[in-house]
């Protein structure tokens, strides 16, 4: 039952994955790459992390995806379903891709992804979040305050430059 | 926000924390929800009708001398001076007494589908035949019934001169063959609430 | 083989989400008819009259209507997400209600079988909530866009900038209510409210009104209504992102508004008011049965006073400058929210 669903969704995901990178359109585009966040949260869901589902959901189908969207919409359409993205470079992308893909499944094959299963069973599992909590703000500490800091320099980093420009634009 | 003030105002500040300003608003538009006098509507077609004042500019009534003789000399004046050619008058001669001198109106008609209400034949006519009246329920399904025509025009008016008009009074809603009007009873009527 | 256990969950669920469902699309009905005659009133008019008692069957009137209407694609429209995007903005809308509890488990006395009063406690129920209503979005935005039609297009825009702004101070509003009560839980939630109104997180002094205010006013604006429905704002881009479309599929978009609001209601309650709590701290020797009803009763009531709520600011309040909505979002209610954030975290450690 549980495989059917994985499969079912699993699917979904990679067709619209297709989808994003091969229609012309790009609001279409954006619109598939939504329905991939959302199958690869229901395949969080067959993981038994319903937590990391809904962030997933909560942050890159209803945040980012929303600012994604603000841009291709401003964006003109006519130009853009018509140009050439790839301007000639089609050929060695292609075996660059197809290499990739060979590279991939040589691992797939050869590696080991089995991963060791966690100490925590199914029972904990049932307070999933708080059992991310814990481990976040005790095991993981280091790696997430260093993730907050360069996300924290992100966002300084773009309000410089925006007010950088503005202030030359004042300046003149 | 204070900035022009020069000093940081305590009470606007709390004013703003306690929403003072949505809760007086809020209060007012509740009083109105939960009071039922306030509603102003005029219930029109069901049970009540606007009568208008005297002054209003209706459909278009022929009057007659107190015994009953058709004011009208068929001069064309009327005619002659609306602006959009909406009256057709043709004369006739008749000495039976019908008008109050020799000459009558064959035809007396308006077009309502381009009379504009404007007043002008009542101004240009010699004997005030033409008046406009107080009837506003002209609505009607095809253009021919747009037209009014003297026998119509000349039946007594619904509202009597004398009443002073600007009341509501209560009304009936009634089908005919011809389609519906609201019958007003002037006997009942009420202030318009503002 | 699966026994008679499973069989009769799986049958109590089925029934559940179908009740769900055919309560949530018959609820614009009445809720429209409320709204206008609300509007009338408060516009010291009648309101719907004419057709039924009191324009009772306004609704049912407005619905045939919409039905046999001509249903108009504009000619250079995106037909794909022309069409998706009422789907996209209502299928969210009753997602969320998966996990809305209504009530607690009720005994119910003739079969003898205790009964949930929600589809599914999910212990990410509030998570599941913001990120499923969340969704709704899309229906707005890419409607807005597939229309082909400058006014709508504005509208979606409009409609991500405002809702990417309060969405962060809802999320807040969320951790703080998980912070007072302790869980991700809707049912949780509401039981960590059952002593009597000082208990309810609304009564949490100091933060609770003020989580209560940040989540309202973010709420208004995640639901698109007055004061700040500037996505479809008549004044000035005829109706927004709805602009194009007619008939059923217009219908949709506001059958998604309603329900938007009305699970909106619920999650205020919820979150803030008890949910089903009485605010008394005391209980009364009731029978279990008369209980449960009282709890729903009190449940109803406090929902539908919120949505009374929402109806009456719509017609009080005149409608915020695009430009003083962000200026509410990111100026005051972000800040305010993380100072109060910073605050719960101290009472929680004291208290």
């Amino acid at each position: 039952m549980e495989q059917l669903f994985f499969y079912i969704f699993a699917f979904a995901a990679v067709i619209s994955a297709i989808l994003v990178i091969s229609v012309r359109n790009p609001v279409h585009s954006a619109f598939f790459l939504i329905v991939t966040f959302m199958q690869v949260a229901a395949i969080f869901i067959l993981l038994r992390s319903p937590f990391l589902a809904a962030v997933q959901v909560f942050v890159y189908v209803g945040a980012v995806m929303v600012l994604f969207l603000f841009a291709v919409l401003v964006l003109d359409m006519g130009k853009e379903t018509m140009k050439e993205h790839l301007h000639g470079q089609s050929i060695p992308a292609g075996v660059m891709a197809v290499i990739l893909f060979l590279l991939m499944c040589y691992m797939v094959v050869k590696g080991r992804i089995v991963a060791n299963p966690g100490s925590y069973g199914e029972a904990a599992l049932v307070n999933n979040t708080e059992v991310i909590g814990r481990e976040l703000y005790t095991r993981f500490i280091y790696p997430f305050e260093i993730v907050s800091l360069i996300l924290l320099v992100a966002l300084v980093g773009a309000i410089a430059l925006v007010m950088q420009s503005k202030g030359k634009e004042q300046g003149k | 926000m204070n900035e022009g003030k020069g000093r940081f105002d305590i009470m606007e500040l709390i004013k703003k924390v306690l929403f003072t300003d949505f809760v007086k608003g809020l209060v007012i538009t509740f009083g109105y929800n939960v009071s039922m006098d306030s509603v102003i509507t005029v219930k029109y077609p069901d049970e009540e009708k606007w009568i208008p004042y005297r002054r209003f500019r209706g459909l278009h009534t022929l009057n007659r001398t107190a015994d009953g003789r058709e004011l009208c000399v068929a001069c064309e004046l009327c005619s002659k001076a609306c602006p959009t050619r909406c009256i057709t008058v043709i004369p006739m001669e008749d000495n039976t007494g019908r008008g109050i001198s020799d000459r009558v109106a064959k035809v007396w008609k308006v077009d309502l589908v381009r009379c504009l209400f404007c007043g002008y034949c009542e101004d240009a006519c010699p004997t005030r035949a033409v008046r406009l009246g107080r009837e506003y329920e002209l609505a009607c399904f095809d253009r021919n019934c747009a037209v009014k025509n003297r026998e119509e025009l000349l039946r007594p008016q619904p509202v009597p001169e004398e009443m002073s008009g600007g009341v509501v009074a209560k009304a009936r809603l009634r089908t005919t063959p011809d389609g519906i009007e609201v019958v007003a009873d002037l006997s009942e009527t009420r202030k318009r609430r503002v | 083989m699966p026994d008679t256990a499973t069989i009769l969950t799986v049958i109590a669920i089925v029934v559940k989400v179908v009740i769900a469902t055919m309560v949530i699309f018959s609820l614009p009905l009445p809720l429209t008819w409320i709204e206008r005659k609300v509007a009338g009133h408060i516009q010291v008019r009648l309101g719907p009259w004419r057709v039924g008692p009191h324009g009772l069957l306004q609704p049912v009137a407005d619905t045939i209507k919409l039905l046999f209407k001509e249903d108009i694609v504009p000619a250079k429209a995106d037909k794909f997400l022309f069409w998706l995007a009422p789907l996209m903005a209502m299928v969210p809308a009753f997602a969320v209600f998966a996990a809305i509890p209504i009530g607690d488990t009720v005994m119910v006395p003739i079969i003898n079988q205790e009964i949930a009063l929600y589809i599914a406690d999910m212990n990410v129920g509030i998570l599941y909530i913001l990120a499923i209503g969340g969704l709704g979005i899309y229906g707005i935005i890419l409607g807005g866009w597939a229309s082909n039609s400058k006014y709508a297009l504005l509208g979606g825009l409009r409609s991500s900038a405002q809702m990417i702004s309060y969405e962060i101070a809802i999320s807040f509003a969320a951790i703080g209510v998980v912070m007072m009560s302790n869980s991700l839980s809707l049912v949780e939630i509401v039981r960590s409210q059952n002593h009597g109104i000082f208990s309810w997180n609304f009564f949490y002094l100091p933060v609770g009104p003020v989580w209560f205010a940040i989540f309202f006013i973010g709420s208004l604006a995640e639901i698109n209504r007055i004061p700040f429905d500037l996505p479809e704002d008549e004044g000035t881009l005829s109706s927004g992102y709805i602009t194009e479309y007619s008939g059923m599929k217009f219908s949709f978009f506001m059958l998604a508004e309603y329900v938007a609001m009305v699970s909106v209601s619920i999650l205020a309650v919820i979150m803030f008011f008890g949910g089903w709590n009485s605010p008394f701290p005391f209980t009364i020797g009731l029978p279990s049965i008369l209980a449960d009803l009282l709890a729903l009763i009190w449940f109803f009531g406090k929902v539908c006073f919120f949505i009374y709520l929402f109806m009456w600011l719509r017609f009080t309040l005149p409608r915020y400058r695009y430009d003083h909505l962000m200026v509410i979002g990111w100026k005051i209610l972000i800040p305010l929210s993380l100072v109060t954030l910073l605050v719960t975290g101290f009472m929680r450690i004291i208290g």
